[in-house]
């Protein structure tokens, strides 16, 4: 029987030839980068969705959210003892509780953003090597202290009862940071929460330009999305390392090309509305009585927290 | 590189704030007058594209995969100015909307990846390339500047972290802020940065580099203003 397969499938292609040759590398960044466009699209999905909710946080004016935010994160960086940062974590905790988000979403994010950067990254200051104390538990012990140019390993190695406070306070002073961030980002919608700035003396100018910026990495994050979905769906085994940096060095191309083409679309649409390079941005909404009653709690708050 | 909320104390993420602030008011003016009325959809575009480089990734030896600060590349594609602009936008919505970067760090990250970063590759670039668009010598220029202000800016971050045992201990000599001493935060920094990432940093800003060159050199605003000053 003739074989009806057309004669161009039956010929290998160059890049099967170069495949052949290839050292083996797996296909891995282009899952990441999928992963890292893909993250990027969500979060900004999934925050916008939190913010539109008509709860008791997400009412409160973005001026009042954005003053308790820095207000609070001063406070969590100047406080140094246990028991104000933990009635911190509660507080912070009870106002989650009040914006109706999904907690154990949110907090699962909280923990693993606070686990990497205040437990596994500070957890070697808690040994006796970093923080010098008297040793609550021995790991190991070894004939005689070692020194190294500038360093010294004693004999006994172990957790000091001064590193584990150490450890916990700036574990704890993550958590905060990081839970009151997530709070106000996810109660707050992103283009005013920037306008916002305003009351602090940020320029307009330097405004617009985060908030086009935001737009834009929407668009761009969707557009890698695709091409690297598309470009992922063709290949298949390894690929050569000179192939590869031509592949990224490429879509990055692309993706420089897209954004120039969308910043001189933006800018005509800018000009035809009377853009003439100044920009003035709106003033929000004006302040409400719940507004000023929850700026003097999280003030009494702070202040309680700072005299403890 | 990164630095998250806690990990530095207010005598020093205060002064950084400061300079960051400073620095960005002299930005602007400089960007208005190069790019006029164009500044503002131009730099949202840059910041957008400084943050979308940070998303690629290269494969790296071990089965694992590294990205670019972008840093250098935008500095050379956009000019030290506008990519220290478009860097700091890209790392203010890092922060708030990603929670890569803590609030209290912005200034501190701002300075030592939108503002020493940029600036030290753009002047290796420029200093390594003088007027030459020759492939081979733009690619080294570019891998070089993008591997050397990688690992200073690294070796910055560590000074920074090294410093807090020294400026904001507890009256019994308990650290409060970063517990690892300049020592320790330094070998720890460089090391990473000098075998990995900074290798990372110097291929993306060559390949970039190399494709733009190869495809649309006028788009490279270093090669632009040395065209200028002939």
């Amino acid at each position: 029987m003739e074989n009806k397969i057309p004669s161009y499938l039956l010929q290998p292609g160059n890049d099967q030839h170069e495949l052949a040759n290839a050292k083996v590398i797996r296909l891995s960044f282009l899952d990441k980068t999928l992963m890292n466009s893909a993250t990027a699209v969500k979060s900004i999905y999934v925050q916008a969705e939190n913010a539109s909710k008509e709860n008791f946080i997400q009412k409160i004016s973005p001026h009042i959210k954005l003053i308790s935010l820095i207000y609070l994160v001063l406070i969590i960086s100047f406080v140094s003892h246990h028991k104000a940062q933990i009635i911190i974590t509660i507080f912070i905790f009870a106002l989650f509780i009040m914006a109706r988000l999904n907690i154990f979403k949110v907090y699962k994010k909280i923990f693993f953003l606070a686990f990497i950067f205040g437990f596994i990254v500070v957890l070697p200051a808690s040994l006796n090597i970093i923080t010098p104390g008297k040793i609550i538990f021995n790991i190991i012990t070894i004939n005689k202290p070692l020194h190294f140019w500038i360093y010294t390993i004693p004999q006994n190695i172990g957790f000091t009862e001064n590193g584990l406070k150490v450890v916990s306070l700036i574990f704890l002073r993550i958590l905060n940071s990081v839970s009151l961030a997530m709070l106000i980002i996810f109660t707050t919608s992103f283009p005013s929460f920037i306008k916002s700035f305003k009351i602090l003396g940020v320029p307009d100018t330097f405004l617009m330009i985060i908030s086009l910026a935001y737009k834009y990495i929407f668009i761009l994050s969707r557009t890698i999305e695709e091409t690297y979905f598309a470009l992922r769906s063709r290949l298949s085994g390894n690929i050569k390392n000179s192939k590869i940096r031509e592949l990224i060095s490429g879509r990055i191309f692309f993706i420089f090309k897209k954004s120039m083409i969308i910043y001189e679309s933006t800018y005509y649409a800018m000009v035809s509305r009377g853009y003439q390079g100044k920009v003035l941005l709106h003033s929000q909404k004006k302040l409400t009585a719940m507004d000023f009653v929850t700026l003097i709690i999280i003030v009494a708050f702070g202040v309680w927290i700072i005299y403890l | 590189m990164h630095i998250p909320d806690g990990y530095l104390s207010p005598q020093t993420y205060i002064p950084l704030f400061g300079v960051f602030v400073t620095v960005t008011a002299v930005a602007i003016k400089k960007v208005k007058k190069e790019v006029s009325a164009r500044n503002i959809p131009y730099l949202g575009m840059a910041a957008a594209f400084a943050f979308i480089v940070m998303m690629f990734n290269l494969p790296i030896p071990g089965g694992t995969t590294g990205h670019a600060v972008g840093s250098a590349v935008i500095s050379i594609i956009f000019g030290p100015w506008a990519a220290m602009l478009a860097v700091s936008v890209a790392l203010i919505i890092q922060a708030f909307i990603f929670g890569d970067g803590g609030i209290t760090a912005i200034g501190a990250n701002c300075f030592n990846m939108a503002v020493f970063m940029p600036f030290t590759a753009y002047y290796i670039f420029r200093l390594i390339c003088r007027n030459t668009k020759r492939i081979s010598k733009v690619s080294f220029a570019a891998f070089i500047s993008g591997y050397i202000s990688l690992v200073m800016a690294a070796i910055l971050t560590a000074v920074e972290f090294g410093i807090q045992p020294l400026i904001a201990s507890a009256p019994d000599g308990k650290a409060l802020y970063c517990p690892y001493n300049l020592s320790i935060a330094v070998p720890a920094m460089a090391i990473e940065h000098i075998f990995l990432f900074g290798i990372v940093e110097g291929i993306i800003t060559a390949i970039v580099v190399n494709f733009f060159l190869k495809t649309e050199p006028t788009l490279i605003y270093a090669f632009r203003n040395s065209d200028k000053n002939e």
